[in-house]
Parts: C-alpha cells; sequence; structure tokens
C-alpha cells in the first residue's frame, strides 16, 4: 500500500507539471466565467445558464484531462522505456499500475475541486447563493471522469501508442454518451437481434449514469439512493476495467 | 516597395469602412444569422451533443433571442423565418425551458413588425410546453391568454384558464377571469387584464415592453372608441356628421387629445364616422 501510495504520490506531482493541464483548467474556468457574459445576452434564465455553463465545462474539461493524461501515463513510461528502470526496482507491476490509477485520480479530484469552487465563486460574485446542490452533479461526474481514466489506461497498457489509446478512450467516452440509443436501436433496425442489443446495452458504460448536470441547473435534488447506486455502478465498473488492465499489465512482455 | 507603403495605406486605408458601408446599405447591416442554421431538427442537435444537451439548450436560446432582436430591430424586411427551428431545437434539447415556450410564443405570435405573426404556431408551441410541463400554471395561463388575444377563442381560453387555476400555486383571479371572459365573449377589458397580469409577471425586457405596447395600444383603442362616440352625438344634434375631427372640440363635444398614445392623430372616415388608430402610427396593428 505504501508503495502504491508513494507512486500516486508521484504521478500526482508528474500530472500537475504538465503544461495541458493548466491550460484545460484554464480554459475550463474561462468557460465559466464566459457564463457571465452569456447570461447578459439572455431574457432570465441567468442561474441556470451559469450553472450549465460551468458543470458543462467541468465534465468537458474534466473528460479532456482524463483522457490526454491518462493515457499518457503508462504508454508514455513504455514508449520513452523509463518503464524498465522502474519495473527492476522493488515494486509490483500491480501496485505501479493502481499508484499511477491513484494519482490521476486525485489530480482529476484536485482540479473538479478547483473548478467546483470557479463555480461556486461565480454564482456568489454575481449575487446568487453558493448552491450545495451542484456537489449532487459533480461527485456522479468525478465517477465518470475515474471511469475515463481507468479505459485510458487500459487502453494504452494493451495499445502501442497513447495516440491510439487516446483515439480508443475517445471512441469509448462517445459510445457510453449513446448507451441510450444502444438499448432502442431495435427501432430504426428491428434487424438486430435482441441478445445482441442486451448484451451491448450491459457491455457499454452508460455515461447517462453520471450526467445529473440538467437537474440540478433546474434546482432538483438527486436522491441519495440513486447516488449510493451510481457509485456501486461506478465502482464495479472501474474494478472491472481496472482487472482488465492490470492482467494485460502483468502479462505483457516489456523485452 | 517601401515608398508604396504609406501610399497604399493611405489609398485603401479609407475603401475598407466604405465598401463595408455600402454592402451593410445593399445587404443590411444585420444579417449573420441569416445561413448560420445548419441543423434544423433538435433531434440532430441532441445527438450531437451528449451530455450537454443543457449547454447547447441554451446557446439555441441564447441564438433565438439574439434573433429575435436582430431581425427586429436591424433587418430590411424581417422574416423571422428560422424562429420556429430555434425555438423547436431549443425546446427538444430542453424541454423543461419554460422561458422558450412562453417568450417563444409571444415572438412568434405578435403581428409584424413586432413579431412573426404566426400565431397558430405560437399556440402549437404553447400547447407543445403545456404537455410536457403540465405542473406550470404560468404556461397554461399564457396558452388560455394566447387562445384569448390571438385566436379571439373565448371558449377555449376559458377552458384552459380554468385548468391553470386548479394547479396548485395558481392565483385565485384565474378562476374569475376564466368566468368572465366565458360570460362576455371577447371584450377589451378581459385583453386589458390579461396583457396587465403577462405585464405585472414579465421582468423588464421585450416581454414587458410588448405588454406595455399592447394596454397603450387599448388605451388608445379605448380613446378611438370615445372620440366616435363623440362624432355620434355631434351628428345626432346637428344632423351631420363633423368633416374632421377638430370640429369636435369646436361644438364642446371633446376636450381630450384627438391622438393615440404614440401621439399621431386618430384616422377618421367622415363617410362612416369611424374613428381608428392612424395606419402610419407605431401603436397601429391590423385587425
Amino acid at each position: 500500500m505504501k508503495r502504491v501510495l508513494a507512486v500516486a504520490a508521484n504521478t500526482f506531482r508528474e500530472t500537475v507539471r504538465e503544461r495541458a493541464l493548466y491550460n484545460l483548467v484554464f480554459f475550463a474556468l474561462l468557460m465559466t466565467v464566459s457564463g457571465l457574459v452569456l447570461q447578459q445576452l439572455s431574457i432570465r434564465q441567468d442561474e441556470k445558464i451559469l450553472k450549465d455553463v460551468g458543470l458543462a465545462a467541468m465534465d468537458l474539461f474534466g473528460t479532456a484531462i482524463a483522457l490526454l493524461i491518462g493515457t499518457g501515463l503508462v504508454s508514455k513510461e513504455i514508449e520513452r522505456r523509463s518503464l524498465y528502470p522502474l519495473l527492476a526496482k522493488p515494486i509490483t507491476r500491480a501496485e505501479f499500475f493502481l499508484g499511477k490509477f491513484a494519482g490521476l485520480v486525485f489530480t482529476l479530484l484536485v482540479n473538479l475541486a478547483a473548478m467546483t469552487v470557479g463555480l461556486l465563486l461565480t454564482l456568489l460574485l454575481t449575487g446568487r447563493r453558493a448552491d450545495p446542490l451542484l456537489f449532487a452533479a459533480v461527485y456522479p461526474m468525478f465517477l465518470g471522469l475515474v471511469l475515463v481514466v481507468a479505459f485510458a489506461m487500459l487502453f494504452s497498457t494493451v495499445g502501442s501508442s497513447s495516440t491510439l489509446a487516446a483515439v480508443f478512450t475517445f471512441g469509448m467516452v462517445i459510445a457510453s454518451r449513446f448507451a441510450d440509443v444502444v438499448r432502442n436501436i431495435r427501432q430504426v433496425a428491428p434487424g438486430v437481434p435482441q441478445w445482441l442489443v442486451d448484451a451491448l446495452y450491459a457491455l457499454l458504460p452508460n455515461g447517462a449514469n453520471f450526467d445529473f448536470k440538467g437537474r440540478v441547473a433546474y434546482g432538483d435534488s438527486v436522491p441519495l439512493g440513486v447516488l449510493a447506486w451510481v457509485t456501486a455502478y461506478a465502482v464495479s465498473y472501474v474494478a472491472v476495467v481496472l482487472g482488465i488492465g492490470l492482467s494485460a499489465f502483468q502479462s505483457r512482455d516489456f523485452q | 516597395m517601401r515608398r508604396y507603403a504609406p501610399l497604399l495605406l493611405l489609398l485603401f486605408a479609407p475603401l475598407v469602412p466604405a465598401s463595408q458601408q455600402r454592402i451593410d446599405g445593399r445587404l443590411g447591416s444585420y444579417r449573420a444569422q441569416q445561413e448560420v442554421l445548419y441543423f434544423w431538427s433538435g433531434e440532430h442537435v441532441r445527438r450531437l451533443f451528449p451530455g450537454y444537451e443543457g449547454l447547447a439548450a441554451d446557446i439555441y436560446w441564447l441564438r433565438t433571442v439574439q434573433y429575435f432582436g436582430g431581425q427586429r430591430l436591424f433587418a430590411q424586411g424581417a422574416r423571422f423565418e428560422l424562429l420556429l427551428p430555434l425555438i423547436e431545437i431549443t425546446t427538444t434539447l430542453d424541454p423543461r425551458l419554460e422561458i422558450a415556450y412562453r417568450y417563444g410564443a409571444i415572438f412568434l405570435s405578435e403581428p409584424p413588425p413586432t413579431g412573426a405573426g404566426r400565431a397558430q404556431d405560437g399556440i402549437a408551441l404553447m400547447e407543445r410546453g403545456v404537455q410536457r410541463l403540465p405542473r406550470s400554471w404560468r404556461l397554461r395561463q399564457d396558452l388560455g391568454f394566447f387562445h384569448f388575444l390571438y385566436r379571439h377563442d373565448a371558449a377555449s381560453a376559458s377552458a384552459v384558464l380554468e385548468q391553470a387555476a386548479r394547479i396548485p400555486g395558481a392565483p385565485f383571479w384565474l378562476h374569475s377571469l376564466a368566468a368572465d371572459i366565458l360570460n362576455k365573449g371577447g371584450d377589451r377589458a378581459a385583453s386589458r387584464r390579461m396583457w396587465q397580469q403577462i405585464y405585472e409577471q414579465a421582468e423588464e425586457g421585450v416581454l414587458r415592453e410588448n405588454a406595455r405596447a399592447r394596454l397603450r395600444l387599448l388605451d388608445s383603442l379605448d380613446l378611438a372608441d370615445a372620440v366616435g362616440g363623440r362624432v355620434a352625438e355631434y351628428e345626432r344634434r346637428t344632423g351631420r356628421r363633423p368633416a374632421r375631427l377638430e370640429e369636435l372640440r369646436a361644438a364642446g363635444l371633446w376636450k381630450g387629445p384627438l391622438t393615440d398614445a404614440a401621439a399621431v392623430p386618430f384616422s377618421y372616415d367622415e363617410g362612416s364616422g369611424k374613428v381608428t388608430i392612424a395606419r402610419q402610427s407605431p401603436m397601429w396593428r391590423p385587425e
């Protein structure tokens, strides 16, 4: 555990040094603040627009961070061959893999917290309430991002380059957002066998499970029971994806 | 070449604003929206922004407001042809965006040049809104108002207002308004109450301005009717109609203004004795 935490801390330090991270956080905050301009152009709905823009910025840029940095975590180590001396040290591959994952998850947590503070400040500065309900959207969003990191690490371990890993992860993110289309695909393509639809729907991650932005922007609460099930779903899915990634990483021949 | 640079600058720099002015003169300074609607179906746009429908709805709503304002204020011969697709995309992306139904329906229903003059589309939009937000008494109240104000259908208006009155949180006066318009049919007092409500419920902006203008129009119509009554009185006394409205003053039958709320003199037809708002007045609306 100690060694996992050491790798995680090192990964956190490494990722916060990434220039891309600062650019993305900067743009996310800029987008949040741009809500101030957008609300001037609208008729009423000011607070909803601020929340919509702020939460969308968090989701969009959080996904970009998870994808861009996540896919490079392992594959860059392989490409630069910096992995070999690391594995020669008294650290197991599992500890290295999980440490990398935990480090990036912590980076995402810090970034998401910064962006949430940015949105709350924007709300406060415009004379509105720092709505605690926002956390009901931010928390599941974070779980969704953790899943993206897990997929990014899986693809970067299985594949040979970080670019390919990014393409596959991006594809998975997009597919997860269309889970409802998969479920209802027989409405437009009746020839598709039901078992295939059921299998695809069960296999693909469902991005809508982590998306409560619309509800929260309208001031609707999210029941704790729902959040608990979303957490269970995320934890199970992440465990499966990480498990596959870890097996691939452990069985991979780095000669 | 270096010697010619300032010369080129002097020659061509004034041409830039001058040519822009000419282009604006020909095409109108507001034309950016004319070709910008690439997607006409809300479902397609929704599929393009999975997970970001709320944000996309906000952006389309902003575009709707900007398009409406831009067309109204700057476009030559505003036709508002993108208004309905823009509103439909917005409400497909976010079916709970109540403001898009309320304001969108007004934008669509008001007669030109204020709006698109498509009251049927405005009412249809409002009906969709009522279906999607069945617990919103405001939306149902507006639908009732629209049936009365734009379709002149007192029975439907009364029925819808009665439904609105039964929704929790609705104001008590909706019951009496529903009963009033059913009893009196299409009278101006009911219109006035409705526009007064729209005025009071709207925040400062397009909707409020429009309601204010409508109330001023009703004032002007009342005034025109009152002057018309004096014309009839003049005829009763003298056996003939006045040639001009000023004769009412000379006869001591009228002391107030003979102009509408925009200070434009009323139009008077000696043949019929009818006093109306002049066509050149900004208050004028088609019957």
